[in-house]
């Protein structure tokens, strides 16, 4: 990180000048609030249990009847190895999780977002100040998601079972046994291709069928770009949906069924989770 | 039927996803709060961006001081939302659009989006549908101009006239009219300095959504629409792309959407027509496709157009068909 510099003002390129106000010093180790969530202030703190590594949780309320939940955090952001980010991560969906279980709603912030003091004010006011500014928006939202989970979806195909029935994928198996092992790789790569040409075809005509299916028991849902694809499959839809907590078991049903239907589905189901892809409150976003 | 899948908790088998939501979702915070250090936010570094993260380091503009991990991390956090070239970088970010005229004149319209100033060019770029709504390279133009201009409640607003050394020009508002256009000329005088740094921007985007790509000839229509999909609670208006291939048919799919939610053969349509009711482009017509897996509901500022041409297809196609038959 680039040292501030000495006399404390911005250089040419760093935020305008007149945004500064004069005698106003950032000091780095001024004490910071770690955000986990934010809740209804009727929340008992007694349910929260400990946050990252270990640090004692509190929560900052206002009157407006919300709070976030938080710990100091004066150091810097987290920042280490892969497995220590990982078990962080944890520990913050954790606290997230607790929290949801009590309240029945939460909004989760994600990972490292910490409230600075600045502008004459601690990070307590600060974040105080925006949740009551925002509690509107916030309060609509966790109405929204009371009771409501975050399921996960991936339905993908395997893509030999897929092309089971092909006639190109059985000829190009059989020309395979008779041929040298040169020949046999080629066309094993060929048999590849086509088998997995012949599940994404398959695949574009499952999904408007399926997409409709779940979304039909869904309040929401959104595709999730980032797929666990095993190799040798071909993905259909990757979504995460947000469903009353009641109709949890339809959805299962409805996937039940999905894997009769089509002997190449596989298909991942996890939850339910606390609603955090549905957490956003876009009204709250800059313009 | 058999039973109910049950979903899973299991830590061993969710951990993925679970570290990805954590460090992708959540609720937004507002930006000026979150923790800096000599006016760089300190947030996130190392680890994959919030979008907030991303934004609140953008806001600050000049990225001249940052060391080479805060600017990779920001690379990174913006290519995963607008396609980068190698080695460009993200100068500023701001919420904008353009301004959008068809060909022929007769449909104009303000497209709002962000608009991004990077060391290689000026982006309007729209993230859901997303779509790059218009881009210029810093070397063709020759000049912005801030034009003033009256809107409807009366109240002046600064856009910015770009103007290119060929002739063409565009317009675009911008959150800092001012601002942006200060930043284009340092840009384009080369006083943003940013070194040159190893490993271009991973470039995700372009490639990856074209998928098969569109076929010229056989592509015959193609806009932006809405569709209204049917949820447990009330139904929602999504917005995408529609297309209509003579040979793949009518399609219809969200720019985030791995697949066409709606796929429709010229024969799998039983029924086109045009309806009143309240849509997201704020006209009083829907476009209603019926076919034997459901009916669909389409919003667009062009439903006449779309009703004709699909309603033509389908009826032709039926004609044929019979005429197959009886021959």
């Amino acid at each position: 990180m680039t040292e501030p510099a000495d006399d404390g003002m911005p250089t040419e390129t760093g935020k305008p000048a007149e945004d500064k106000k004069p005698g106003e010093n950032r000091k780095p180790t001024e004490p910071g609030l770690y955000v986990y969530a934010v809740v209804p202030s009727t929340l008992s703190p007694d349910v929260l249990g400990t946050g990252i590594n270990d640090a004692p949780l509190k929560l900052i309320a206002v009157a407006e009847g919300l709070a976030a939940v938080v710990h100091h955090h004066d150091a810097a952001p987290f920042d280490g190895a892969d497995a220590d980010v990982e078990r962080w991560i944890l520990e913050h969906g954790g606290v997230v999780e607790r929290s949801w279980e009590a309240a029945g709603t939460v909004l989760p912030m994600s990972f490292n977002v910490i409230v600075a003091a600045g502008d004459g004010s601690t990070a307590e006011q600060r974040l105080a100040g925006w949740l009551g500014e925002s509690a509107a928006e916030l309060t609509e939202r966790l109405k929204a998601l009371q009771g409501r989970v975050e399921l996960r979806i991936e339905i993908s195909l395997d893509q030999h079972a897929a092309a089971e029935d092909s006639c190109e994928a059985a000829d190009l198996r059989e020309e395979m046994v008779q041929r040298p092992p040169g020949v046999q790789r080629l066309l094993q790569k060929r048999l590849d291709k086509t088998e997995r040409e012949i599940a994404e075809r398959l695949a574009d005509g499952l999904y408007p069928e399926y997409r409709r299916r779940l979304a039909a028991l869904s309040e929401d849902l959104t595709e999730n770009r980032r797929a666990h694809r095993p190799p040798g499959t071909v993905s259909v839809l990757t979504v995460a949906v947000l469903a009353h907590r009641d109709d949890v078991e339809k959805i299962g049903l409805e996937l039940t069924s999905i894997g009769e239907e089509q002997p190449a589905a596989q298909i991942r189901f996890l939850g339910p989770w606390p609603p955090y892809s549905f957490a956003d409150v876009p009204e709250l976003g800059a313009g | 039927m058999g039973e109910a899948m049950q979903p899973t908790r299991d830590v061993r088998a969710t951990l993925p996803d679970l570290v990805d939501v954590l460090l992708n979702k959540g609720v937004y915070l507002d930006l000026d709060l979150i923790i800096t250090v000599a006016d760089i936010p300190l947030i996130g570094v190392n680890l994959k961006a919030t979008i907030a993260g991303m934004e609140t380091m953008l806001e600050y503009g000049m990225m001249k001081n940052w060391d080479e991990r805060t600017r990779a991390w920001l690379r990174d956090s913006v290519s995963r939302q607008v396609p980068l070239r190698g080695g460009e970088e993200v100068i500023a970010k701001m919420a904008g659009g353009h301004y959008w005229q068809d060909p022929d004149g007769s449909f104009e319209t303000w497209r709002p989006g962000s608009i991004y100033l990077t060391t290689h060019r000026i982006i309007a770029f729209r993230r859901d549908p997303e779509e790059i709504l218009w881009q210029a390279n810093l070397y063709d133009i020759a000049q912005v101009v801030l034009q003033t201009e009256s809107s409807i409640g009366g109240e002046k607003r600064s856009r910015l006239l770009v103007e290119k050394h060929d002739g063409g020009t565009a317009l675009l508002s911008a959150a800092q009219p001012n601002r942006l256009r200060d930043l284009v000329l340092k840009a384009q005088s080369g006083t943003v300095e940013i070194e040159a740094s190893a490993g271009g921007p991973s470039t995700r985007g372009q490639a990856e959504r074209g998928g098969k790509g569109d076929d010229p000839d056989t592509l015959l229509f193609e806009g932006d629409v809405w569709y209204q999909e049917q949820r447990s609670g009330s139904p929602i208006w999504r917005g995408g792309t529609a297309k209509y291939d003579s040979d793949e048919g009518f399609s219809w799919k969200a720019a985030l959407d791995r697949r066409p939610a709606i796929r429709l053969k010229a024969t799998e349509m039983t029924a086109v027509r045009a309806e009143n009711g309240h849509t997201p482009v704020g006209n009083s017509s829907i476009l209603i496709l019926e076919s034997e897996t459901g009916t669909y509901r389409l919003a667009s500022d062009r439903v006449e157009q779309w009703a004709q041409l699909l309603h033509g297809v389908s009826q032709q196609k039926r004609e044929d068909d019979d005429d197959a038959e009886s021959q």
